[in-house]
């Protein structure tokens, strides 16, 4: 009887946003965690089964400090894994969406922009995965009131796309990994070594 | 089996379809295929003669594939009868059979298929049940992974008539398994798949575990489980020696099995729930505990008996809780996983059930069945006019009526089952159903709407399930308008289009249309006939540009009480959303449309007697100035 429940609650607020509706159906077989990398090669407390369960029982507090809610990418290698058929990354996405909305700031780094020298060309925007960049016409210092691109903080997974597509070096992210650093971290989750040259 | 084969007043009949059913309860005649074996069962004493001599060696079906078998076999070893069997596929007419058989002369490659007519009193099913194919799950790379292999293949090598003699192997080397993964749910508890649970698994994976463990002591035997269910009695106990003889059980459905190429290694990913963290184990050998799934020509079977399917596939029973042996259709009964996945207690309980059922059949003279059976008056009858019709004959789910052009249509009663169907579909209002005529169902409408009949809402419910739904709602305590007047007829195939003109016609507000779920219909297909109706008058309503929400169709089931209480208030707020002079005129204009529709009504015998009698007794009661 739907007419029982506190429509504030966070469950069913992560019902109302489309994807976050299948969140009831969910028994906790632990699928999606084992499917997915992140906690095994990235953050040791990652568990998207112990996210909807948070949001499941309400637990407000503890899903928007969950940390799953910022780092799924919504690759939905789980979502074809799940045996419930639940849109795993679209009840993360609710969860991550009303977190935002109560105003959480995603602990890792995003993209930054460097307003002094975008041109606004608008090639961020294009290339980005998470839909997190627009063009927005702002005041900036010198050079007066102008379009420039904005990352909007809830959205940018930090995958660096932007960065490598700017023409003008005006959006980065704030750590930026050199190409050997890169390297030696996929050889090491490969468990090989380099070969010195 | 062997004891079957050797009571007197048993005949086993094996290697032998059933073709065709026809009659009914305590009259069937089967017509059953008895498959031909090429070796004549009077001369054959089941020496294995010809075997040895046959050169021919395919998969044996009955080893999993694990081992070959020769093209003149037995099935098992314990097969009865004991009568080898030539398998025409595979033989190659070399007839080293026939010369290894000499003097018996029991192999006869010129013998055919019989079909053979019986009279038979009662029928038991009890087809059992198949295994889901893993092959689709390629995340457990069963097909691919040759150590991964299925919980019947580790039936057969675990077993000491098997074919490795109980010797447990492991199929990539040769080389006894150390450590063994059994994985639960594999297809079932999966809406990918099979959505149910399929009942008895979790004790398979038990017993198989600890059957591995007392034989080979040193294996470690890890489950893979989402929930352990040992619901029956001596279950628990059972669980509890498994885990005191260290099977470790580890809560987490695997994502995905990985190999290594060249050891054939299994590695088994997934979450210990327990602990919130993925774990990846190694193991030599990995097996996979498949759903159970229907018999793949259970579909077949289905409409060869006439008898409805469960979501799901399975045989549908009577009553789930009160009739769960019965098929819909008297004198079939079923046994055992046909009718929905069961363990072996279960199973041996339900075939005792059925067995005591079946003969109560077999004792009798005569046969109760339902009163609520269908009559034609062949006076009225179109067919009987030389008019070509036959609607009822269609509508009809158990074929029960004999249609022939030129003669009025004939109930055949001991096969019906009083839905009704026949009864809403006639155009002529030539049938009738007794206990629910339409004198009876007319007059009911009569009184429910006599009073303000603008502010009612009619339900219409069928027996089974939104009639249930509607008590659950009460005895529920779930809240719904007090304007609601239910009325009850045994299935949605029943409520005639006429019935619903006239409830418009005496100036009903807002009327329900509900039944059962498709799927759920207590007469196989009665709630096809009830929907395409409800469709019809849907456009028909549309057509006369009624209010939206005074028609309204719904299939509640007897456990939807919530359903049922919200689509009456539902209705309720629609019909108030209807200012009361624009209904009024609306059911004043409707009126004659509706009259149009319902020239014959009072020919129909009983009911203008009927209608007469209500008036009489309502005046009576309410007095007249409050009438309609």
């Amino acid at each position: 009887m739907s007419g029982f429940t506190d429509s504030n609650a966070l469950s069913e607020r992560v019902k109302a946003i489309p994807g976050g509706d299948m969140l009831m159906m969910c028994y906790s077989c632990g699928t999606c965690t084992s499917k997915c990398m992140i906690q095994t090669k990235l953050e040791s407390s990652y568990n998207p089964r112990r996210l909807i369960r948070e949001a499941v029982f309400n637990m407000d507090d503890a899903a928007f400090a969950d940390k799953t809610i910022w780092l799924c990418t919504a690759c939905d290698l789980c979502y074809p894994a799940c045996p419930q058929k639940i849109h795993i990354s679209g009840v993360i996405n609710a969860v991550k969406a009303l977190a935002v909305e109560s105003g959480k700031k995603t602990p890792y780094q995003v993209a930054k922009v460097d307003e002094l020298t975008c041109v606004a060309c608008g090639l961020c925007v294009k290339i980005c995965p998470y839909e997190a960049i627009s063009l927005v016409e702002k005041r900036v210092a010198f050079r007066g009131t102008i379009p420039v691109a904005s990352v909007d903080q809830g959205k940018c997974m930090a995958c660096g796309m932007c960065t490598a597509a700017c023409r003008s070096t005006s959006i980065r992210l704030a750590e930026d990994y050199n190409d050997a650093e890169l390297i030696d971290t996929l050889l090491s989750w490969l468990g090989t070594e380099r070969v010195s040259s | 089996m062997v004891d079957a084969a050797r009571q007197p007043l048993i005949e086993v009949k094996t290697f032998t379809e059933v073709e065709k059913v026809e009659g009914y309860v305590g009259n069937f005649v089967v017509t059953l295929r008895e498959k031909t074996k090429y070796v004549r069962a009077d001369r054959c004493n089941g020496c294995g003669a010809c075997t040895k001599a046959c050169p021919v060696e395919i998969p044996n079906y009955f080893e999993m594939n694990l081992a070959p078998r020769k093209a003149a076999y037995i099935p098992m070893s314990q097969a009865v009868p004991l009568i080898y069997n030539i398998d025409m596929d595979a033989c190659i007419h070399c007839y080293k059979c026939v010369e290894a058989c000499g003097a018996l002369e029991a192999i006869d490659f010129s013998m055919e298929d019989k079909l053979v007519e019986q009279e038979i009193g009662a029928i038991v099913v009890a087809t059992g049940f198949s295994h889901f194919d893993p092959t689709p799950m390629t995340e457990y790379g069963y097909g691919r992974f040759p150590n991964v292999i299925t919980a019947m293949e580790m039936e057969r090598l675990n077993n000491s008539a098997g074919p490795t003699n109980g010797a447990l192997i492991r199929p990539s080397d040769g080389k006894s398994p150390k450590q063994i993964a059994i994985i639960n749910c594999v297809g079932s508890r999966d809406k990918r798949y099979n959505p149910s649970c399929s009942n008895f698994c979790c004790m398979y994976a038990i017993k198989n575990a600890l059957l591995l463990k007392q034989m080979h002591p040193d294996t470690e035997i890890s489950i893979y489980y989402i929930d352990i269910r040992t619901p029956s009695k001596g279950y628990e106990e059972f669980y509890d020696r498994a885990r005191e003889s260290g099977i470790r059980f580890i809560q987490g459905r695997p994502s995905e099995i990985t190999e290594d190429p060249d050891t054939h290694q299994l590695f088994i990913s997934s979450e210990d729930i327990t602990l919130g963290k993925v774990i990846e184990r190694e193991y030599d050998m990995v097996m996979l505990n498949q759903a159970a799934i229907p018999q793949p020509d259970q579909n077949h079977m289905s409409s060869v008996l006439n008898v409805a399917q469960s979501p799901g596939g399975w045989f549908m029973e009577y009553h789930p809780k009160l009739r769960p042996i019965d098929s819909p259709t008297d004198g079939i009964f079923f046994a055992g996983a046909c009718q929905g996945p069961k363990d072996i207690p279960a199973s041996v309980a339900q075939g005792s059930a059925a067995a005591s059922r079946a003969s109560r059949i077999l004792h009798s003279d005569s046969w109760q069945i339902e009163p609520t059976v269908a009559v034609v008056w062949p006076d009225r009858c179109v067919s009987a006019k030389g008019q070509a019709c036959g609607i009822c004959a269609r509508a009809c789910p158990y074929g029960a009526i004999d249609y022939t052009k030129g003669l009025a249509a004939e109930v055949i009663t001991a096969k019906c089952h009083g839905c009704g169907a026949c009864v809403g579909e006639c155009p002529h209002d030539s049938i009738t159903q007794l206990h629910y005529t339409d004198a009876q169902v007319l007059a009911q409408i009569r009184t429910l709407l006599a009073v303000e009949p603008e502010k009612k809402i009619l339900a219409f419910r069928c027996q089974w399930c939104s009639y249930g739904g509607a008590d659950l709602a009460g005895t529920s305590h779930f809240e719904y308008s007090a304007n609601e007047r239910g009325l009850r007829v045994m299935c949605s195939a029943r409520m005639d289009a006429d019935l619903i003109y006239e409830a418009y016609r005496l100036g009903a507000g807002a009327i329900l249309y509900s039944g059962c779920h498709p799927q759920d219909c207590h007469y196989i297909t009665g709630q096809v006939v009830g929907a395409k109706r409800a469709a019809r008058l849907e456009k028909i309503f549309e057509r006369m540009q009624m209010s939206p929400g005074r028609f309204r169709v719904e299939w509640i089931s007897a456990a939807e009480g919530d359903k049922y209480a919200r689509v009456i208030n539902e209705m309720q707020a629609s019909l108030d959303a209807i200012p009361e002079d624009v209904l009024k005129a609306e059911i004043e204009r409707l009126r004659p449309e509706m009259a149009k529709k319902l020239t014959k009504l009072d020919e129909i015998p009983g009911v203008a007697q009927a209608l007469v009698q209500v008036d009489f007794i309502v005046n009576e009661m309410v007095g007249k100035e409050k009438v309609a």
